[in-house]
């Protein structure tokens, strides 16, 4: 476990939170990361990893008006992203053309496709449809869950339909079913919450407080991975969602994001704001062992922690596998360092 | 003959030549012997030429072998014709003879036949003779053999008359198997004319036969009687087809019943292992229940013993009965100890049924009663050793459990102290009783202990073994951590010791993990070294037995887990409060700061009862102000060295102050050396402390992070933290990395300002007083309040 810099660095010039990776760049394994300062000048990057997989490069450099909080890659144009961001004292979402050609002049100007203006509150996230075609987009503030349908060509977003949540759930971020387009977790103060998107209307929920990032597994149908603050990372089967399926120990202080990998549905990547990096192995036969006592089953358990990247200086926010080459993941630190990483050594044997 | 030939003078030998070709038709075969030499000059030779001969001779000799020749030859001749004479005459001899025998034979042989026919008459006569004499007598013999017969049947008819009086006889001789073996000799004569002509005879000597019918049926169920009496009894009534099975049965169901009678109950087994006890002291010979519990079994196993030999077809039955009782003592003792039951006792009460099954395997040992109740000890055996393990560990949890713990009973009367004390001495001295036990256990030398002896000891150990794994999950779950699982299961753990279980005491399991760990282990596989090693040899291939290493292992993993989660459940509950303190304002309208915030207060009164609980459970540790190593794999080192790009950034806007103060934080931090804040958390009052205050203390830049303040926002954040600083280093271990993160927090706030302005110093200052003074008033009320 030791903090190998076997990773691949880039460094950002300011803090940053958030780092996406470009799903619709089929040639190259890209991410964007987009920079947290409320008073300088923000920055998007778009970086490529070089063919070798030996460097990352900056590929393009583009102005933000405001300090980003949350970016997302539309998964079907990937000149197109989305982001949450903030001017100090309100909140705002916009969805954004990367000018073409990119990548020739130094720091271009964005061109706003679509602004995302139905909230009021603290926008959390924008989540774009999974299924990679639809060009539908989720926003979620503290109260209000918005589906808009977005036309780039007419450079236009429109709103499908609205929910409020309500007041007492402040609703803090979610992840879209990958396998079932209707169907969307968000998370809020005490739950995780599930939502039909055709009635809007919350169809179910697991009672879970301060539950930070969920993610659902793209290979497994109904596992969803969820990181709490202080519990650290526990695994539901949705089926049967009141005990979680498997728990594993998370970070030494919160639980900042899970991901699972987009290829080997075992592998699960965390980060912390312990300034780790954590690659899990949550093997699949651990679903049909929860019939076993808790003293049997944790005495057969092997250690799932397969390894932890440590070589961060501070508070790990942004994670993404890349889906291109799914053994590759990116993280962001809040000092703004993008460090690359390979999990090929720890890649389970097929 | 050969060699006797060979001495045999040439005379003779030519004798017998010419005799036997004489007699012989083939004179190749008689003369084979001789005429070996046959030639010429071979004068016996049958071929003999004699002129040749002569011719030979003349032209071979001279004259003088010529003469001699003759002379001798004339000699021989001359002697030829002696012998020939002798032949003739002796021959002659014996015609004469011959013809003389023949003679006298014919005038024998003449006038026999004469007397024959005189014989032939006489024997005629004889025969005519006897056969008159047979036919005279033939009727007198008939008539004595039908005299004969009438008199065997009139004896007969006598014998039947005189039954009754003679079975009469009998009853009152009480020599029943002769009244018995009359009245069946009697039986086909009764049958046929019963009904006629002995039909009184019939008719009393079944009313005799009834009476002893009757009496044997008294003497078969008189217990008096002797069983060799009662067996024949038995016998008797079967010969007289009185149908005995019901009889059987009827015995048979009389012995069932009493077996109830015999049952250990379990509600009488406590007062029958107590009262042993005291009478045995007393040394009295009062009837104490144990006594008499082992006559009535004594006496079942007689009267089974005495069935058997009755109704040898019926040792089925008893096996089953026997097997039927084992079974139940078994069962009552499986009863009996589902309850708690002292090693003592059980023993006591194992060797009543032992006895008891000794007593009856003697009278039927082909019921294999002894294997039978070999199993079901076994089992009850195993049952118990497995039973006073979980009674044990019912003892350790409810020691935890028994102390009602609110908050303030936590403080202040040292509780969490006392349920510590309390449950490692019920750790300890249930440990030390089980030992007791057990080795009474193996002491015991009833038969069927010896034989179980490695059992028993694999059972032991393997208890142990499984003692301690369902104590260690029994503390998880009782600390909360793992119960989701079982709850769902089984529904055994109540809502509230999962629900909501005092931190304190989740620290208390922590520690007595450790006490478990260093303790109680151990002293166990010393124990169980000192008197339970061996034994599990054959019986555990498989299954390890007791491995003190593993549970070692186990129990730490336990307690730093259960530190872990005690610190977890403790920042959790500081984090809500400082989530709380940073949703609810809007930090971007914040107003000017004009006291330390109460939060802080708040914050501190946590720190604070967590270090009365420490104080309470944990041990104090040696001093130390920094601790640079130790940091377990998956933490990691926060310091932040500022990136050049920041510096840049910083060089070039550095014309506002706030700006300029940042950058020197920055600079300061880049020359600092790394702190190291997660470090690995030990057992000691001040590591807990310490950790904690970490945990909070990056939870709350963490809180910063996420917000977006202005100046007074900002303002706020510097007092409150400035306030924090005095109060934290007293309580902790690692005042670098206090002061670190607290610069870290404000480091947050700064970059997360819109308008970076600190407070001024004296400002800060004053306002710190402020608030030192007013909630020294606070405590002087609380103070004068509770006095």
């Amino acid at each position: 476990m030791q903090g190998g810099s076997s990773g691949i660095g880039y460094g950002l010039k300011y803090q940053a939170r958030c780092i996406s990776d470009v799903k619709a760049d089929k040639d190259h394994t890209s991410f964007l990361t987009g920079t947290l300062s409320l008073k300088e000048e923000n920055e998007v990057h778009l970086l490529r990893l070089s063919s070798g997989g030996s460097e990352l490069l900056c590929e393009g450099l583009f102005s933000h008006p405001n300090e980003i909080w949350d970016l997302a890659s539309c998964p079907f144009d990937q000149r197109i992203f989305s982001t949450v961001f903030s001017t100090g004292d309100s909140f705002g979402a916009a969805v954004w053309q990367i000018p073409e050609p990119y990548g020739q002049s130094n720091s271009s100007t964005l061109e706003c496709v679509a602004s995302l203006d139905a909230h009021v509150g603290k926008i959390n996230c924008v989540l774009w449809c999974p299924s990679g075609k639809s060009d539908k987009l989720i926003s979620m503030d503290e109260q209000n869950l918005v589906l808009w349908s977005l036309d780039s060509s007419k450079k236009s977003a429109e709103v499908l339909s609205k929910e409020s949540a309500g007041m007492r759930h402040s609703l803090s971020g979610g992840a879209w079913n990958p396998h079932d387009l209707n169907s969307v977790a968000a998370t809020s103060e005490s739950s995780i919450q599930f939502w039909d998107l055709r009635t809007m209307k919350k169809v179910n929920s697991i009672e879970r407080a301060h539950v930070r990032n969920v993610d659902y597994n793209l290979k497994r149908e109904h596992i969803l991975v969820s990181a709490d603050d202080e519990s650290g990372i526990h695994i539901w089967d949705l089926r049967k969602a009141k005990v979680p399926v498997q728990e594993l120990p998370g970070h030494t202080h919160w639980t900042w994001a899970v991901r699972c990998n987009p290829e080997y549905e075992e592998l699960i990547l965390s980060v912390g704001t312990d300034s780790a990096v954590n690659l899990w192995f949550a093997s699949a036969s651990s679903e049909k062992k929860t019939s076993e006592s808790p003293v049997e089953a944790s005495r057969l358990r092997v250690n799932p922690l397969l390894n932890s990247y440590t070589d961060y200086e501070d508070s790990v926010y942004g994670l993404a596998w890349s889906s291109r080459e799914p053994w590759i993941f990116a993280s962001l630190s809040y000092d703004g360092r993008v460090v690359i990483e390979s999990v090929k050594p720890f890649l389970p044997r097929r | 003959m050969a060699t006797e030939a060979a001495p045999m003078d040439e005379k003779a030998k030519r004798m017998r030549d010419l005799l036997s070709s004489f007699y012989a038709p083939d004179p190749s075969i008689s003369t084979s012997g001789s005429s070996i030499s046959a030639s010429f000059d071979n004068i016996n030779s049958t071929s003999f030429d004699a002129d040749q001969y002569m011719d030979l001779m003349i032209k071979k000799s001279n004259l003088e072998v010529l003469l001699q020749r003759h002379v001798q030859m004339a000699a021989e001749i001359k002697n030829l014709d002696t012998d020939l004479q002798m032949l003739v005459y002796e021959n002659y001899n014996k015609f004469i003879s011959a013809t003389d025998t023949i003679k006298r034979m014919k005038s024998n042989i003449f006038g026999m036949e004469g007397n024959m026919d005189q014989l032939l008459q006489k024997i005629m006569s004889v025969q005519s003779r006897s056969d008159g004499v047979n036919t005279s007598l033939f009727e007198k013999r008939e008539h004595i053999e039908k005299l004969h017969r009438t008199r065997n049947l009139l004896r007969k008819v006598q014998f039947i008359y005189d039954l009754p009086a003679r079975l009469q006889k009998c009853i009152k001789s009480e020599t029943y198997g002769d009244a018995v073996r009359f009245y069946i000799g009697a039986m086909p004569i009764l049958k046929v004319y019963g009904d006629t002509s002995f039909q009184d005879c019939r008719r009393a000597s079944e009313e005799a036969i009834e009476i002893i019918i009757k009496n044997l049926q008294t003497k078969l169920f008189s217990d008096s009687e002797s069983i060799q009496a009662r067996a024949e009894a038995a016998v008797l009534l079967k010969q007289l087809d009185v149908p005995v099975d019901s009889l059987k049965d009827k015995l048979l169901e009389k012995l069932e019943q009493s077996l109830d009678g015999l049952q250990i109950k379990p509600e009488e087994a406590s007062l029958l292992a107590e009262q042993n006890d005291s009478s045995n002291d007393a040394e009295s010979n009062e009837q104490h229940p144990a006594k008499i519990h082992e006559d009535a079994v004594r006496g079942f196993s007689e009267a089974m013993r005495a069935y058997r030999e009755i109704f040898p077809d019926s040792e089925e039955r008893l096996f089953k009965l026997a097997r039927a009782l084992t079974a139940m003592h078994f069962e009552n003792m499986d009863l009996y100890i589902r309850k708690r039951v002292s090693a003592a006792d059980f023993l006591r009460i194992f060797r009543i049924i032992w006895e008891d099954v000794v007593l009856m395997d003697e009278v039927l040992p082909e019921a294999e009663l002894s294997d039978l109740s070999a199993e079901a000890a076994q089992v009850t055996v195993k049952k118990f050793v497995a039973r006073t393990f979980s009674h044990l560990e019912q003892d350790i949890s409810d020691t935890i459990l028994k102390f009602d713990i609110n908050q303030k009973e936590a403080v202040e009367e040292e509780v969490l102290k006392v349920v510590l004390e309390a449950s490692k001495k019920a750790g300890l001295q249930g440990t030390t009783d089980i030992f007791q036990d057990f080795r009474q256990l193996l002491d015991e030398n009833i038969g069927i202990f010896v034989k179980m002896k490695d059992l028993i000891i694999g059972w032991i150990q393997n208890g142990f073994q499984d003692f301690f794994r369902s104590l260690e999950a029994q503390f998880l779950v009782l600390s909360g951590k793992t119960s989701s699982s079982k709850e769902i299961e089984g529904g055994l753990v109540e809502g509230k010791s999962s629900d909501k279980i005092h931190a304190g005491l989740i620290l208390v399991l922590a520690q007595l993990s450790v006490f478990v760990e260093q303790k109680v282990i151990p002293r166990v596989s010393e124990e169980i070294a000192a008197s339970f090693s061996g034994g599990n040899s054959q019986a555990f291939e498989n299954g390890p037995a007791f491995i003190p290493g593993e549970l070692c292992r186990v129990f730490h993993a336990a307690s730093e887990k259960l530190l872990q989660h005690y610190i977890d459940t403790r920042t959790q509950k500081i984090s809500v409060l400082l989530r709380k303190r940073f949703k609810t304002p809007n930090w971007v309208k914040h107003k000017e700061p004009r006291e330390v915030h109460m939060y802080v207060d708040m914050f501190l009164h946590e720190l604070e009862e967590v270090g009365k609980e420490v104080k309470q459970v944990l041990p104090q540790g040696t001093f130390r102000k920094h601790k640079r190593t130790d940091s377990n794999g998956s933490n990691t080192t926060t310091s932040s060295r500022s990136n050049t790009l920041h510096n840049d950034k910083m060089t070039r806007s550095n014309s506002q102050r706030a700006r300029s103060q940042l950058f020197e934080t920055h600079l300061a931090k880049l020359f600092k050396q790394k702190v190291e804040i997660f470090t690995k958390v030990e057992f000691t009052q001040e590591s807990v402390v310490t950790t904690t205050v970490k945990l909070c203390l990056k939870s709350l830049q963490e809180y910063v992070r996420l917000q977006t303040f202005n100046r007074s926002g900002f303002q706020q954040i510097q007092l409150d933290i400035q306030f924090l600083k005095a109060p934290l280093k007293e309580t902790v271990e690692d005042e670098a990395a206090i002061d670190f993160l607290l610069d870290e927090v404000i480091v947050a706030a700064s970059e997360r300002c819109l308008d970076v302005i600190p407070l001024e110093p004296p400002i800060l200052d004053k306002l710190i007083q402020a608030k030192l003074a007013k909630s020294k008033e606070h405590n002087n009320n609380n103070n004068t309040v509770s006095s």
